[in-house]
């Protein structure tokens, strides 16, 4: 960020907690009605200078009904607002938890099993229904025992989400550009992990940008897999800005795909706005996803 | 194709050769000028229905400037109309030069050479620039063995086409859905094999369709592998289809790489029209990568 640039978000920052409803309202001049066959929401963590409140706001009035990745601190917020969290962000302890460093390691399990017993408490206790979680980073390890021991943590947690009614969802991140050496990085390994833990309460979490930069093939492998997603991001490709004209997906056609599986959960958005304007950059992510 | 299908199209072709011009002419009443910055080109494969004579016309009208894959019995018929062969199809010798039997078999290549310095003698008379091969099928053959059959058996026959400035192009298939097994699949196995043989005269086929269901990440592999890419080809995904809104790439943006590339050469429309005017959907194509 270069010092002009700098300025003008701390401006943005400081006038928008007062002015935003006010600003997404005049915007909003010819509200376009969305037709409720996706169900909208939108990561928190790409909108980090707007505050919560403004951002649950300004969502609610775009048409978005959930935001996902918030911690339980979080939740109140939402509720508040009538939006719920789509997605719930992961538990960490001790460094263990996050992208890199997850369910792949025998070593890990103890600790994410506490960890994500409780996060998955809280989840249900707020009446929310999606828990992210990673594979961790390959790191040596081959994926066919990165699968055993995937498979093994996991298990162990399983029957805690089937009784609370909570889905955990691993996701899908491409390694060869943002997530090098990750593992769950291709969707073949992913399906393989679910088809072995087997419950209803396991799913993936199929990033449509990370998955156009590992493998391409997007629709039809929803069409072919859908029964093993649980939950959809998105973002332009390449560079992860808004999924407009400046990038290569025609995401109309993908939220097709997505609807005609028969989806009933909710599709994210996960770009990272690169117009001065973030909230009309969602407004535009929506429209172009609402089919 | 069903009975009423094969009528209409028998009729249609009956009909095609006086009509088309006039037709052809008439559908152009607002003829948007073309940019210039992107050769248009076509397949002549997927226009089967129609005579090549019309075609050309059809095509010269909507701004094309070439057509590939025709042999060299066709070449006078396109120079007729001021149109260039961009892409020359491959030779077959005894069931050798398809894209099932090709370069990765020592055993073909005493036969593909003396079919592919023929053809690409064929080709410089004609005052033309590219001619396409195939790897075949992989019938067994890993990938590190089908590297090395296939720079050995194209430096038998780049010398040949070094002096006519003749350029080969190795065509990117999807072994996924459409060419099972075909072993030039994907781009990082066909950049290896252009550094090998390290030749002007030797480059890859990058069709955009064939690419997107194998590797995605279309624009950012066309920005990195660029010097190793001679031509191109179109396709919506799925299908093969139009390139319109039916798919889920958005081709202007694609164009948009590739000429930020410097690239000089042609792009040539390869889907199959799925709607009744095939000649309107390629002029849609056109105008779609026309940037």
């Amino acid at each position: 960020m270069n010092r002009r640039k700098f300025l003008r978000s701390a401006a943005l920052a400081a006038a928008a907690a007062p002015m935003l409803p006010t600003l997404a309202r005049a915007e909003d001049t010819a509200p376009a009605k969305l037709k409720g066959n996706i169900r909208h929401s939108a990561c928190r963590g790409c909108y980090g200078k707007i505050k919560l409140d403004d951002l649950c706001a300004a969502a609610k009035e775009i048409g978005l009904v959930g935001l996902d990745l918030l911690n339980p601190a979080d939740f109140a917020t939402v509720k508040k607002y009538g939006l719920v969290c789509a997605m719930v962000s992961y538990p960490t302890i001790d460094g263990i938890g996050g992208i890199r460093q997850a369910f792949n390691r025998v070593e890990h399990h103890d600790k994410l099993v506490q960890a994500y017993e409780q996060r998955l408490k809280e989840t249900a206790d707020a009446g929310f229904e999606r828990v992210i979680c990673f594979s961790g980073n390959r790191d040596g390890l081959d994926d066919a025992k990165g699968l055993d021991n995937c498979e093994a943590g996991l298990k162990r947690i399983l029957p805690v989400a089937e009784k609370l009614k909570v889905t955990l969802c691993m996701e899908l991140l491409n390694s060869k550009r943002n997530h090098k050496d990750y593992q769950c990085d291709h969707v073949a390994w992913g399906v393989e992990l679910v088809k072995r833990i087997s419950s209803e309460r396991f799913k993936l979490l199929y990033d449509i940008f990370h998955m156009q930069i590992m493998e391409g093939d997007v629709c039809d492998t929803i069409k072919e897999n859908h029964q093993y997603f649980g939950h959809y991001h998105t973002g332009g490709v390449p560079g992860r800005g808004e999924i407009d004209e400046t990038q290569e997906l025609n995401y109309t056609r993908i939220m097709r795909a997505i609807v005609a599986s028969g989806y009933q959960g909710y599709v994210a958005q996960e770009f990272t706005p690169k117009r001065p304007d973030a909230l009309a950059s969602l407004r535009q992510a929506i429209n172009i996803c609402d089919v | 194709m069903t009975r009423r299908k094969f009528i209409k199209s028998a009729a249609l072709a009956t009909a095609a050769s006086p009509l088309l011009p006039r037709l052809a002419r008439a559908q152009a009443a607002a003829p948007a000028a073309l940019k210039g910055n992107i050769h248009h080109s076509v397949c002549r494969w997927c226009y089967g229905k129609i005579k090549l004579d019309d075609l050309c016309v059809a095509g010269k009208e909507m701004g094309l400037v070439a057509i590939d894959l025709l042999n060299p019995a066709d070449f006078d018929t396109v120079k007729k109309y001021g149109l260039v062969c961009s892409m020359v199809s491959n030779p077959t010798i005894d069931g050798l030069g398809g894209i099932g039997k090709a370069f990765n078999r020592l055993e073909h290549h005493d036969k593909l050479q003396s079919a592919y310095e023929q053809r690409l003698k064929e080709v410089a008379d004609a005052g033309f620039e590219r001619l396409i091969c195939f790897s075949g099928n992989r019938a067994g053959l890993d990938d590190a063995q089908g590297l090395d059959n296939c720079a050995a058996g194209l430096k038998r026959i780049l010398p040949v086409a070094e002096k006519l400035k003749v350029t080969l192009c190795m065509e990117l298939l999807n072994s996924k859905r459409n060419h099972k097994d075909y072993q030039c699949d994907h781009v990082a196995w066909g950049v290896e094999l252009v550094k090998r043989i390290g030749s002007e005269r030797f480059k890859l086929l990058y069709d955009i369709y064939h690419m997107q269901i194998m590797d995605g990440d279309v624009c950012d592999t066309i920005k990195e592998n660029h010097e190793c890419f001679g031509h191109y080809h179109t396709g919506g995904v799925p299908g093969r289809n139009e390139l319109d809104e039916t798919q889920e790439l958005y081709y202007p943006r694609i164009m948009q790489a590739i000429l930020a590339t410097g690239y000089q050469g042609y792009v040539a429309q390869e889907f199959i029209p799925k709607k009744p005017d095939a000649l309107a959907s390629l002029r849609a194509a056109v105008k779609t990568c026309d940037v």
